[in-house]
């Protein structure tokens, strides 16, 4: 009791410090940032001026802001299938359970670390250096950051699956890739499609702003209107982006829900 | 035999293996309709987004080979003398991760306990809420960083006030989450002893959301370090725009340096909210 | 005593960290013998029969099967032994999101080409076969039911099912009543009986109930630390032999005539 008592004081006395060492970084980093309330107040000005310039958004001709959106969804698209794809290839090499040789498993896991750790937009920005810029770079740079995540959740998916019915289908006799096929992928499915799903949500957004370091897409048409000053303009395309990946989280919450569905029915 | 009493006993109402055949091809069209639709929907996205960005399925290969060249050619080793000048712009980028994390934190609480079903003064001001936090989740914080880099200028002052911003879509949401999710009985309790609003919110509220509210926002430290490092790339500050600047001017072995810092800066953080979790909580 | 489908000589498994799980063991099974294996747990009954179907690799000895030394069989002749033989686990071990019937035919994965099994295309016979199988457990009205969705009793089952649509020549259970209530546990138990004699499988179970080994076996072999410490029939068993199998205490092995 008493000891617990003086554990739970410990605990209190720690929690202030580090609210107050919050604070105080708080408060010192506003100050290497230079943001002083004099500076705030003049973007203020500004930002209210900008503001008021957006409204009513509209479209200048001849932007075709939605011909960029669906280039965007379409990078997103082949980026999340080609990621999908390695993916799922690496991860079966990459799993504990399955891997055929363990240092292997390890050098996947740690290259999709690496991958991982890098930006999306960081990997478009060196792809447009390495291929040139449009569409391209940015279809490569959202597969690469999208193996970086999908490879570790799909790794994790396959590692915790039944061991046992890989022990059965083996005891009957079934070969590597029937097992695979037929006891493996059955187990993981529904998280690999919701993983997928989810990847598929992240890249539409990210598909968005890809434009901004030239990779394709609606991204551009942002940067170009709010350089040219055209704020109405800026508004659209936000407008059009908050839609756009507004509708990728729906569309991906009732595709993962159809899935469960379809799968409930043909059982039933 | 015991075995065989329980056939004779099953044998009554048995379909024959005929009607069971039927049953098992009736399902497995069922079921291979429904995967050809999803494999044939899905390849035609393919076609379709194949045709329209003009993406040669065989730059893969040859995009990979590309970088493959690019990084040992161009990018290795990257310039360690940069490090220098790399340490300004890493702290800036540190400071605005951290100051944007404040402010959202300080608008999602706000906008959360708004939010959530039973602390909300109104039904209406809960929807008012969560429309504005949906909103604010669903435009990248790089979109903000744009438009205020052209209202407010280049720096990190932007840059900060995007990564709030979009802070504040996901915070809200995680807040208002953590909040509905809460034991109501206990809250139920306090306040039937006749506790104020704000005792209630110190006594009972508070105990149970802190776990949530310290891992979401700490969670958000970590997403914070990437995205600032990204908002650079448009102007915003940091890091990114050291990259980008270094990258236009072709000094790729000063970008890699920019990129493995940004890659330790983003280890060092989550090393350090791992530690603070575990400590807290 | 008919043609002899398995002979164990010499059998020992050590493990990488020196545990020696199995040492010495010499069984010969003979065809549609049911054999139901006891001892304390610990004492490598699991590892026996894991053994035999290489599940775990044996350190040593031969293991005889239908003439042909599985310990030394290559990954191909492995596969072909492996169809040969069923095996029932504790934990039924179903690919729990498919149909019953789905999990039966995986019995016929071993017999097919590698391409056709990947993507299950089973043909009619195949298929029908097996929902004859599932009849014969009793489970046709379960058959398109995903197998989560079947008790445990009726999930091994189908366990069974599946082994049995293997043809085997051998049956190995890997205690599979352990997590069965007794009800359900005899239920099993009498239907691997049942197409053991009517088939004429022969069959190694992994019991840790005595009293279900004396019921079911026509013979019984007790392991302890490793080895075979009693080798016989159920009326061999003595009680004061079952104690000593139990006992923590080293026992002089009892040897008993087959």
């Amino acid at each position: 009791m008493m000891k617990n008592n003086r554990h739970m004081e410990k605990k209190k006395v720690q929690n202030t410090i580090f609210t107050v060492l919050a604070f105080a970084f708080f408060i010192f980093s506003m100050l290497q940032l230079d943001i002083v309330p004099e500076r705030l107040m003049r973007s203020f000005e500004r930002l209210t001026y900008i503001f008021g310039n957006m409204f009513p958004p509209k479209l200048n001709e001849p932007i075709d802001v939605f011909g960029a959106a669906i280039e965007s969804i379409q990078v997103a698209i082949l980026g999340t299938i080609i990621g999908i794809l390695v993916s799922f290839f690496l991860a079966v090499f990459a799993a504990k359970n399955l891997t055929p040789f363990k240092p292997l498993s390890f050098a996947i896991k740690s290259f999709a670390g690496f991958v991982r750790a890098v930006p999306a937009l960081i990997w478009a920005l060196l792809f447009i250096v390495a291929v040139g810029l449009g569409p391209t770079p940015g279809v490569l740079a959202l597969a690469i950051n999208s193996i970086g995540m999908l490879v570790k959740v799909y790794a994790e998916a396959l590692e915790e699956i039944d061991m046992g019915v890989v022990e059965a289908l083996e005891s009957a006799g079934a070969s590597k890739v029937q097992v695979i096929l037929q006891g493996v992928i059955p187990s993981m499915l529904s998280a690999f499609i919701a993983w997928s799903l989810f990847r598929l949500d992240v890249n539409i957004r990210y598909s968005a702003i890809l434009g901004v370091v030239g990779a394709g897409g609606i991204g551009w048409e942002l940067v170009k209107a709010a350089q040219m000053s055209r704020y109405d303009e800026a508004l659209m395309v936000t407008i059009v982006i908050f839609l756009m990946v507004m509708s990728a989280e729906v569309i991906s919450e009732f595709m993962k829900k159809r899935a469960n569905a379809a799968t409930a029915q043909a059982l039933k | 035999m015991k075995a065989a009493s329980i056939q004779t006993d099953r044998e009554g109402h048995k379909p024959p293996t005929k009607d069971l055949y039927s049953e098992y091809r009736k399902r497995k069209k069922i079921l291979f309709k429904s995967q050809a639709t999803v494999f044939g929907v899905i390849t035609l996205l393919a076609l379709w987004s194949l045709w329209g960005t003009g993406f040669n399925p065989l730059s893969i290969v040859t995009g990979t080979y590309d970088m493959f060249v690019f990084m040992f050619t161009d990018l290795f080793p990257p310039d360690f003398s940069a490090i220098g000048s790399l340490i300004g712009p890493a702290l800036d980028t540190l400071y605005m991760s951290y100051v944007g994390m404040v402010i959202s934190v300080l608008f999602s609480l706000v906008l959360g306990v708004l939010a959530a079903d039973f602390l909300t003064p109104h039904p209406i001001i809960a929807a008012i809420s969560k429309g504005i936090t949906a909103f604010l989740r669903s435009v990248p914080a790089v979109v903000w960083a744009i438009i205020l880099v052209a209202g407010i200028g280049l720096g990190p002052l932007t840059g900060t006030i995007a990564i709030g911003l979009s802070g504040i879509g996901i915070l809200g949401k995680a807040y208002a989450e953590v909040l509905n999710s809460m034991d109501r009985d206990q809250i139920e309790g306090v306040r039937a002893t006749g506790a104020s609003w704000l005792q209630v919110m110190g006594q009972a509220v508070w105990p149970q959301f802190k776990a949530g509210f310290v891992s979401w926002s700490l969670y958000k430290l970590d997403m914070n370090i990437r995205e600032a490092a990204i908002l650079g790339l448009v102007g915003a500050g940091g890091l990114g725009y050291y990259l980008q600047s270094s990258i236009s001017l072709f000094q790729y072995k000063t970008a890699a340096m920019a990129i493995l810092m940004i890659f330790a800066l983003i280890l060092l953080v989550e090393f350090v909210t791992a530690k603070l979790r575990e400590r807290i909580l | 005593m008919g043609e002899t489908i398995v002979e164990v000589k010499q059998l020992n498994k050590t493990y990488p960290d020196g545990t020696v799980a199995l040492k010495n063991i010499n069984i010969k099974a003979y065809k549609g013998e049911f054999i139901v294996i006891i001892g304390p747990s610990g004492a490598g009954k699991s590892t026996f029969l894991r053994s035999i179907n290489r599940l775990s690799e044996p350190t040593g000895g031969e293991i005889l099967f239908m003439g042909k030394d599985i310990v030394k069989a290559g990954k191909r002749d492995l596969r072909k032994i492996r169809r040969n033989i069923g095996m029932i686990f504790q934990g039924f071990n179903l690919v729990k999101r498919l149909p019953t019937v789905r999990n039966v035919l995986h019995g016929k994965l071993g017999y097919m080409s590698s391409v056709k099994g990947a993507f299950g295309l089973f043909d009619q016979k195949d298929v029908e076969e097996a929902l004859d199988i599932l009849k014969r457990v009793g489970l046709e009205d379960q058959a398109f039911k995903r197998a989560d969705e079947l008790s445990g009793g009726q999930q091994q089952r189908v366990a069974i099912a599946r082994a049995i649509n293997q043809t085997p020549q051998l049956i190995l259970a890997d205690e599979p009543i352990a997590s069965l209530d007794p009800n359900s546990s005899r239920v099993v138990m009498d239907y691997l009986q049942k197409a053991c004699r009517e088939e004429g499988f022969t069959t190694f179970v992994n019991l840790h109930q005595v009293d279900f080994a004396k019921e079911y076996a026509d013979r019984i072999i007790g392991i302890k630390d490793g080895e075979v410490f009693f080798d016989g029939t159920a009326s061999q068993l003595t009680d004061e032999t079952i104690e000593a199998l139990y006992s923590k205490e080293k026992t002089k092995k009892q040897e008993a005539v087959v």
